[in-house]
């Protein structure tokens, strides 16, 4: 399929400049979780630590609490990802464990044109991903 | 304080009788009446004309009236109000006049008839009030108004009489039929179609009408919003969960004929440039839903129509010739009237169809035979309610026509010379909207596909009949069996806008009252059914397949047979009670209605970088009749509804300009703009003048109504005196008119700021005229300018030419708050808008306007009719050297107006005061002569507008449309039309870093704000 893919991609890219417009579409997703933590270069770093946080501790009271919590980061953001996690790490004195998983992810852009003879094309391009499982340990 | 007492004496004495007279008045009676009033010939002359009840004002007249002759009797009077009783006081005033002598007899009668005057005004009571209400305030008990026996005895009679007469007044308001009888449901449905005889209602009236707060907009009753407080609600419902609305007062027209033809006819009205038009390959092609401008006929950029969006019927390769197709145009109620008659005249179609027979297919036809035919008793309610939609919409189409044709047969015409049919399917059909990621598995959930029938034994007599011919042929049901995996994919997709925009997806469906769930719930997206395989894949990559968008709702025969075989509540309620075991699934087999439906994925904002695809959803097609059996299972499924407020909401975090009111270039948009501003001067006026903002004194001039005429007629004045003033040679022929032009943007007196970089150049160039007179009369002169120069196309201009908007939005630099791509702007230098194309531009659209949306930097969140203006350079300074500067104020502005109302106040004054004098012995008031004045108010301005790019200390650039604290960014956002000219301008001149940067300011408010300007295409 990629080997099918690959020259109409180039005289795509030839084209695009002139007729067509790109547009990103979002991501293809999964329904979320409540233990889902979704890393994006917007989300503010220690906001989403905190909520890291909270959900390990399962709130004042303790009550449900999750003994693990899914970290995923999508491109740019991987390496955020992984600072959340490892902050998370550090910060339990050894009580958490982390055990990253990498993925790719297929994303859509979509071509629109700007004549009417055109029909409007998608290509897909490919991303990494890392989705981090942060699981808490029995200590003693 | 003497007058406020004299009115309140004047009130007590107004039920007096005309014998009885107290205090300063009684010496004049007595005088008059024995005729010995010696002491005071000359007053009691004076008095003998009036009659006894008109005492009261003759006194206060006396007050006025320049030639005092008795003063001292005045003072006395006054001191015998502040004792109390007028009669003991009486005597001491008439010291000198008592009589010598009275006779015995007329004194009695008199005195008779005075007491039996004073026993009536105390046993009538003048007021409003109730008798417990009148009792002093130590004397109330609780529950005094329900129980007689709680009042004093001598008052409990008349009580008793008045709660008798209370409970009688009620009894004849109400209706003589007691209250089941009016609920009964033949009353109800005449009563119900005796009120939508006006404004036409949804099929969701009843329903909205109970929850929402309801609103006469467009020929339709609409719910403007939810009762409940929901603003939050709603918008959460759109990002993470679904919200629900009832779009069917959207009109579709409908287009018949040769596609070229067809395509011909249209292709005048809508221009390649401002986007793709009907003709686009994936759009003709019946796969996905388009959008359009429509512009009056060859006159793109001018005489704007309004925004439509298009749906072309899908070619079926089994089904009908390739030759004839089917076009839907959607579009809002207000742009209907304007937009059909432009199709007509630009197809030709002038003759409307008059029978059946012509086009037997055609819906709009065979629903007037529908209206006139007797409908059986049982099913009143729904067809009656038919039959009146059919009839509301005929005096709208009224309007339409040229009055020629016969307003019974209105609704569909034809060209002879093209074959082209028009139709107006105007609530032929509904359209439900569903905004949000569950939206998905709303959909799936309540909808299910029709069962494909194979048994077909007596074809013609069952009702569904045509659904069980559409069994039989085998490529149909396999075509039915695509659409239905196609449509139990979407479960498995967690957004709508991973979909391409605008897929249309066709479905027929089963009866989804039948599988209605007990309760409302929720409804989740089923994690199983989101397997990533190749199937949704090739889903989201290439859309919906073309045969799949086929629907049967495109072929009229069906619809109507469709909804009037639908089974009726009723029925389908007893048929459930009926089963064996109560709560099971209801299975009617043949008998259940089979709806063809048509989805259409609504793509969300796609403008800007920013929340991509938010508020996608889907919209559903129904035939008409059932709105509400669809309704509620989406309701069940846990749709939040929304009203017309939250579509502008949600129009507005789209980014997407809202129909009307962001269309400032159509008729319909200024129809509404010229409603608002009225509806907020009412608004406005209603407060006490204390208590409302001085929008003279805040400088802003047009806090109602934006005039874009004015404003960019303005800048192009001011650019080309700026160019004249910097050396720039250009046409003479204009320079007495910009220069006219240009000198009331001199600052008015009471605006002695240092100028922004253009208002130093203007001010260097002229004289200032330092009188507000001199400058009003020198804006009036600019607008007669105005007027006379660009008398043909009085609309402004919007720009809407995709590669220009294009090319304005990277001028505008990094769009707002990303700021990552800010920096990246500012490493990479953003070119800032050259000479050569800026004039180029300039002459292609002259005098135009840009829809730009608005992203505040800090604080503050723009409200609708807010300034967008000019920073000046000082502005820019400190806000480098503070990031938390929070932008500069606008000096206090004096009021012109004030000393002229007050002094206009006390004119009417005192002429009223005249003008009873003079009315008083003729017994007639005069006519106001202070009519003629224009009503000033306080706090606005009158009069022609000045100038109102350098009215204030920014020059001006644009208004916002729509503006508010944005929950979706989490901070203010607006959107709004600036001046072309003045934006060009204004970006040639910032530096890199600053490019794009304006201030905005609230019309009820003197602080500036920054914000980001951002051009999004």
């Amino acid at each position: 399929m990629a080997e099918n893919r690959e020259p109409r991609e180039a005289v795509e890219a030839k084209r695009d400049l002139v007729e067509y417009t790109l547009r990103k579409r979002l991501p293809h997703c999964l329904p979320r979780r409540p233990n889902d933590i979704y890393v994006s270069m917007k989300t503010d770093f220690k906001a989403r630590l905190a909520l890291c946080q909270k959900l390990l501790d399962g709130g004042a009271r303790g009550q449900n609490s999750c003994s693990e919590i899914y970290i995923h980061g999508l491109g740019l953001a991987i390496s955020r990802a992984i600072n959340i996690a490892l902050q998370l790490q550090a910060g339990s004195f050894g009580s958490l464990q982390v055990a990253a998983n990498t993925s790719t992810v297929e994303l859509v852009d979509e071509l629109e044109p700007e004549t009417d003879t055109r029909e409007p094309l998608t290509r897909i391009r490919n991303d990494s991903a890392i989705h981090i499982r942060v699981f808490r340990v029995a200590t003693k | 304080m003497s007058n406020a007492k004299e009115r309140k004496h004047a009130k007590k004495m107004r039920n007096q009788p005309t014998n009885v007279t107290l205090s300063s008045g009684f010496v004049a009676e007595r005088s008059t009446k024995y005729h010995n009033g010696g002491g005071r010939p000359f007053q009691a002359q004076k008095q003998e004309p009036f009659s006894g009840t008109s005492r009261q004002r003759q006194t206060k007249m006396t007050h006025h009236s320049p030639v005092d002759p008795d003063v001292k009797e005045q003072s006395s009077s006054k001191i015998m109000f502040k004792k109390k009783g007028g009669w003991k006081a009486g005597p001491e005033g008439t010291s000198q006049e008592i009589p010598k002598y009275i006779t015995a007899s007329t004194f009695a009668q008199a005195r008779a008839a005075e007491i039996s005057a004073m026993l009536k005004a105390v046993t009538q009571k003048s007021s409003n009030s109730l008798v417990f209400q009148t009792l002093p305030r130590h004397m109330r008990r609780r529950a005094m108004s329900h129980n007689v026996k709680r009042l004093p005895r001598r008052l409990q009679e008349i009580a008793q009489k008045e709660a008798e007469k209370a409970v009688h007044q009620k009894k004849e308001h109400s209706k003589n039929k007691c209250h089941r009888a009016r609920r009964c449901h033949k009353k109800r449905v005449l009563e119900f179609n005796r009120r939508q005889k006006k404004n036409i209602w949804l099929e969701t009236h009843i329903w909205h009408a109970k929850r929402f707060h309801m609103v006469k907009k467009w020929g339709y009753c609409l719910g403007e919003r939810p009762t409940v407080k929901s603003h939050r609600a709603c918008y959460r419902a759109m990002t993470n969960r679904c919200l629900l609305q009832d779009l069917s007062y959207y009109c579709c027209l409908e287009l018949k004929g040769k596609e070229e033809e067809i395509l011909k006819a249209l292709s005048l009205m809508c221009s390649i440039d401002a986007g793709l038009t009907f003709a686009a390959v994936h759009c003709l092609s019946g796969k996905r839903q388009g959008s359009v401008l429509l512009y009056r006929a060859n006159k793109y950029p001018r005489e704007m129509l309004g925004p439509v969006t298009f749906i072309w019927k899908s070619e079926r390769i089994s089904g009908h010739t390739s030759e004839s197709r089917q076009l839907w145009i959607w579009l809002h109620p207000t742009l209907k009237q304007d937009i059909l008659e432009e199709l007509k005249s630009a197809c030709q179609c002038v003759e409307p169809v008059k029978s059946a027979v012509c086009i037997p297919s055609l819906l709009p036809t065979t629903s007037e035979e529908k209206s006139q035919t007797v409908l059986p008793d049982e099913k009143i309610g729904k067809k009656r309610k038919w039959k009146d939609d059919g009839e509301n919409a005929k005096p709208f189409k009224k309007v339409i026509g040229d009055g020629t044709r016969d307003p019974r047969q209105p609704s569909s015409w034809i060209s002879p010379a093209t074959g082209i049919i028009i139709s107006d399917l105007t609530m032929e059909m509904n359209r439900l909207r569903l905004i949000g990621p569950l939206s998905h598995s709303i959909l799936t959930e309540a909808l299910k596909a029709a069962s494909v029938q194979t048994e077909g034994e007596d074809t013609e007599k069952t009702p569904h009949h045509w659904w069980i011919e559409t069994c039989k042929n085998p490529d149909s049901v396999s075509l039915h069996h695509r659409q239905e995996a196609v449509f139990e994919l979407l479960g498995g997709i967690t957004s709508p806008a991973e979909i391409p925009a605008g897929t249309v997806l066709g479905l027929t469906v089963g009866d989804p009252r039948i599988n209605l769930p007990q309760k409302r719930s929720k409804v989740f997206p089923n994690p199983e059914k989101c397997q990533d395989n190749e199937k949704v894949r090739q889903l989201l990559l290439e859309g919906v397949p073309v045969d799949c968008a086929h629907s049967f709702i495109w072929n009229q025969a069906i619809c109507k047979n469709v909804t009037e075989n639908k089974i009726s509540d009723q029925d389908l309620n007893r048929k459930r009670s009926e089963l064996l075991v109560p709560g099971s699934q209801l299975v009617l087999g043949p008998q259940e209605s089979r709806i063809p439906i048509l989805l259409i994925q609504q793509p969300g904002k796609v403008t800007g970088d920013e929340r991509q695809g938010w508020g996608s959803g889907w919209d559903v097609l129904l035939p008409k009749g059932w709105g509400m059996a669809f309704w509620i299972p989406f309701i069940y499924r846990g749709a939040r509804v929304g009203g017309l407020k939250e579509s502008v909401v949600h129009s507005q975090y789209k980014s997407s300009p809202d129909i009307p009111s962001d269309f400032p270039d159509c008729p319909a948009g200024v129809v509404f703009a010229e409603e608002q501003a009225k509806n907020l001067l009412e608004k406005y006026k209603r407060r006490p003048p204390a208590k409302r903002p001085n929008y003279v004194k805040l400088g802003t001039l047009a806090p109602f109504r934006c005039p874009w005429e004015q404003l960019t007629q303005e800048w192009e004045s001011r650019v080309r005196s700026q160019e004249k003033s910097s050396g720039a040679s250009s046409p003479s022929g204009e320079e007495s008119d910009s220069r006219r032009d240009k000198l009331p943007c001199a600052p008015t007196p009471e605006n002695t700021d240092p100028r922004s970089d253009e208002g130093g150049t203007s001010q260097s160039s002229s004289s200032k005229p330092q009188d507000g007179v001199a400058t009003e009369c020198l804006a009036r002169l600019g607008t007669g300018w105005v007027a006379g120069q660009d008398a043909t196309g009085s609309l402004p201009c919007v720009l809407r030419s995709r590669k220009w908007l294009k090319q304005l939005s990277t001028w505008c630099g990094p769009s707002s708050g990303d700021q990552r791509a800010a920096r990246r702007a500012l490493g990479s230098g953003q070119p800032a808008p050259t000479r050569a194309a800026c004039l180029s531009l300039l002459d292609r659209f002259p005098r135009a306007l840009v829809w730009v949306s608005l992203a505040l930097l800090r604080k503050g969140s723009p409200e609708p009719h807010s300034m967008i203006c000019v920073p000046a350079e000082e502005d820019i300074l400190q806000l480098r050297q503070d990031r938390l500067y929070s932008g500069p104020q606008e000096p206090k502005h004096s009021d012109p107006f004030k000393s002229e109302i007050r002094k206009q106040k006390e004119r009417n004054k005192v002429e009223k005061r005249q003008n009873q004098a003079r009315a008083e012995p003729e017994g007639l008031a005069g006519a106001h002569p202070a009519a003629g004045h224009p009503a000033l108010t306080l706090g606005l301005w009158s009069g022609p507008l000045p100038v109102v790019t350098s009215h204030c200390s920014r020059v001006l650039l644009g208004f916002v449309t729509q503006g508010d604290f944005s929950m979706a960014v989490g901070g203010g956002e607006g959107l709004g039309f600036v001046s072309l000219t003045g934006l060009l301008d204004m970006l040639s001149r910032q530096p890199a870093a600053e490019r794009g940067l304006v201030l905005l300011r609230a019309p009820a408010s003197l602080q500036y704000r920054f914000a980001r300007v951002a051009v999004e295409v």
